[in-house]
């Protein structure tokens, strides 16, 4: 038996023993503790839901306005809406900007499976990783750096998830881009219509706007990878029977011809400088 | 004290005529079950006399699941888990049943308290070092609460069928996806098929109200037990910690021969 196993051992039955002698019964002085601290926990949440409700307005045609606390519920769940911006409750947010660090498709598995699964095993493990007896936090430098760290990059990642912008609608910005990257007319310009509006740039970049969520890549050179406009709408009808694994939502309701024109559009977007030849 | 005698002794015969009324069928249930001596064993049992409100955490915790499964059974009368019908119960819930919308609000925010709890409650067993020998398993106990609670989060966010709880829900099912070898087949199982659409909703609400909520329920009971069968832990920086050392602890201590548990449990 080791020694430390022996340590422990006497320890717990010095515990038992001090806590016998010395301790207080649980009824009623950590009960009264427990109680005091529940009531102030199911007041926290009476208040809040009454904040949350009593802040929202319900409008005329039955939609909720938004309240101190957002809104009650928002417009019916629809599949054939593409512009709508996906965003998890807000203890899921560093999860969600963690992916921002990470790219499609080498280190996506990192953000989505590797990081949190480290993290498990790590608490898992704690306790056959520290063993020593010492609990006194001025000798457990490690521990309490762990923990600041923890809630630091934990906090940072919530607060940077909470406030991370989204991808507007970037209508504006289409004859720009027609101008900068030789987007030809027809199909291709029709396209980068529908793409500035079709949510595509809550998880991709285009030409420095978007946001870049998930590890989506950034498109403005997606031309140049010479993927085909066929392969580019089996992409967008369905990203993961063609791309295994994508998150990328599918876009078949937007219709074969819109589809056809985005795809136009990609294909056309070789960036700067190989700009327009071998679009069309 | 002016002390009226009489009335004191009609009280002491009157307590006489009623305890055997109150004592006989708590009498009858622990002959039967035990379950009142357990109960007095809770409620007497010694906690080390420096806890602190650090240590309410847990409890707290505790009743923050509690309101969310009170609430939950309540929303589970008025929901309706089908693409055509979840939206429109959530707007009928919040609208117009009767304090529908506290229900539905405390659920709601109750989910967010209970997940920041969870986090203050193990960063307060973490700084206490109380996952150390004996409550190593009580510490894997609950860590695998963590996720479950967190789980619960994931598949209750989808079941108000809105637009948020909709597209959220897509991109997260495929993040599962990304997972290596079991991660399509989870996406696949989470979705029941290959597009998010009913049988994705009753699953979500399956898992939502009896799976995980069960397994947590189970979990809890278990780290209850721990708790009590082990005690906690006095705070570390206590100088009169329970279980520290103290040189002033001759072998032939006095104080170690004492009466076993007074009253600890009623036999
Ligand atoms: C929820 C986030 C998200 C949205 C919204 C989204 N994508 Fe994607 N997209 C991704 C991710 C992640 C990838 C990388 C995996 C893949 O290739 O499918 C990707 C990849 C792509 C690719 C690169 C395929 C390749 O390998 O060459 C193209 C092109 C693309 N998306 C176009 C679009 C268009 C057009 C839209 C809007 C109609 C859109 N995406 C909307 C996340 C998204
Ligand atoms: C559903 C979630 C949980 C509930 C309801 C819960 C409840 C409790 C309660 C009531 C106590 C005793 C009082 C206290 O120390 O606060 C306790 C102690 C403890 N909990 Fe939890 N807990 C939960 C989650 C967790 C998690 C996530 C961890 C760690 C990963 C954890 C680890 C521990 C340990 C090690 C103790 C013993 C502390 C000691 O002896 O000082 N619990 N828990």
């Amino acid at each position: 038996m080791s020694r430390r196993l022996q340590e422990g051992r006497a320890q717990h039955q010095r515990y038992k023993e001090d806590v016998e002698k010395r301790g207080k019964s649980f009824y009623p002085y950590a009960m009264f503790h427990d109680t005091v601290m529940s009531l102030v926990v199911v007041a926290v949440i009476v208040a809040l839901a009454c904040i949350w409700y009593l802040t929202a307005e319900v409008n005329e045609d039955g939609s909720s306005g938004s309240g101190a606390l957002g809104v009650l519920y928002e417009d019916k769940a629809d599949p054939g809406t593409t512009s709508f911006i996906p965003r998890p409750d807000w203890y899921f947010y560093f999860l969600f900007y963690l992916l921002r660090i990470f790219k499609w498709p080498d280190s996506v598995i990192l953000g989505t499976v590797g990081i949190p699964t480290i993290a498990l095993i790590l608490l898992l493990a704690l306790p056959f990783i520290d063993l020593r007896r010492e609990r006194r936090l001025v000798r457990r430098p490690v521990a309490v750096v762990a923990v600041i760290l923890t809630a630091l990059s934990m906090g940072v990642l919530t607060y940077k998830g909470a406030v991370a912008e989204e991808g507007s609608e970037a209508t504006g910005l289409v004859p720009e881009w027609i101008e900068r990257f030789s987007i030809p007319p027809g199909d291709a310009s029709e396209g980068a219509e529908i793409f500035s509006v079709s949510g595509c740039l809550n998880c991709h970049q285009y030409a420095g706007e978007g946001v870049p969520n998930l590890g989506a890549p950034e498109l403005t050179e997606e031309g140049n990878k010479n993927r085909g406009v066929q392969w580019q709408i089996d992409h967008l009808e369905c990203p993961s029977c063609v791309t295994p694994g994508s998150p990328m939502p599918p876009y078949e309701d937007l219709g074969q011809d819109n589809l056809r024109k985005l795809a136009a559009f990609l294909e056309a977007s070789k960036g700067e400088a190989a700009g327009g030849e071998a679009a069309g | 004290m002016a002390i009226t005698p009489p009335p004191a002794r009609r009280r002491k015969r009157r307590m006489d005529k009623v305890m055997p009324l109150v004592m006989m069928p708590v009498n009858w249930l622990e002959e039967r079950s035990g379950l009142v001596g357990g109960l007095k064993y809770f409620l007497f049992r010694k906690v080390p006399s420096d806890i602190n409100w650090f240590h309410t955490l847990g409890s707290a915790t505790l009743t923050a699941f509690i309101v969310q499964a009170v609430t939950g059974v309540i929303l589970a009368m008025y929901y309706k888990p089908h693409p055509d019908t979840a939206y429109e119960s959530i707007r009928y819930i919040t609208n117009e049943a009767t304090l529908g919308w506290l229900v539905r609000g405390m659920h709601r925010w109750g989910a967010s308290v209970f997940i920041i709890l969870i986090f203050l409650h193990m960063a307060r067993v973490f700084l206490f070092g109380a996952y150390k020998y004996p409550r190593e398993l009580n510490w894997i106990v609950g860590v695998m609460l963590l996720p479950l609670a967190m789980l619960e989060g994931f598949t209750g966010y989808l079941l108000p069928w809105d637009q948020t709880a909709y597209w959220a829900t897509v991109v997260g099912i495929n993040l599962n996806g990304t997972g290596p070898v079991v991660g399509p087949f989870l996406a696949q199982f989470l979705r029941g098929g290959d597009e998010i659409g009913t049988d994705t909703l009753t699953r979500f609400y399956a898992m939502h109200m009896l799976l995980l909520p069960g397994a947590i329920m189970g979990l809890i009971g278990l780290h209850l037990y721990l708790v009590i069968r082990l005690g906690v832990s006095s705070p570390p920086w206590s100088k009169d910690a329970a279980g520290s050392e103290r040189e002033e602890r001759p072998s032939g201590d006095p104080g170690l021969v004492r009466p076993r548990a007074r009253g600890r449990v009623a036999k």
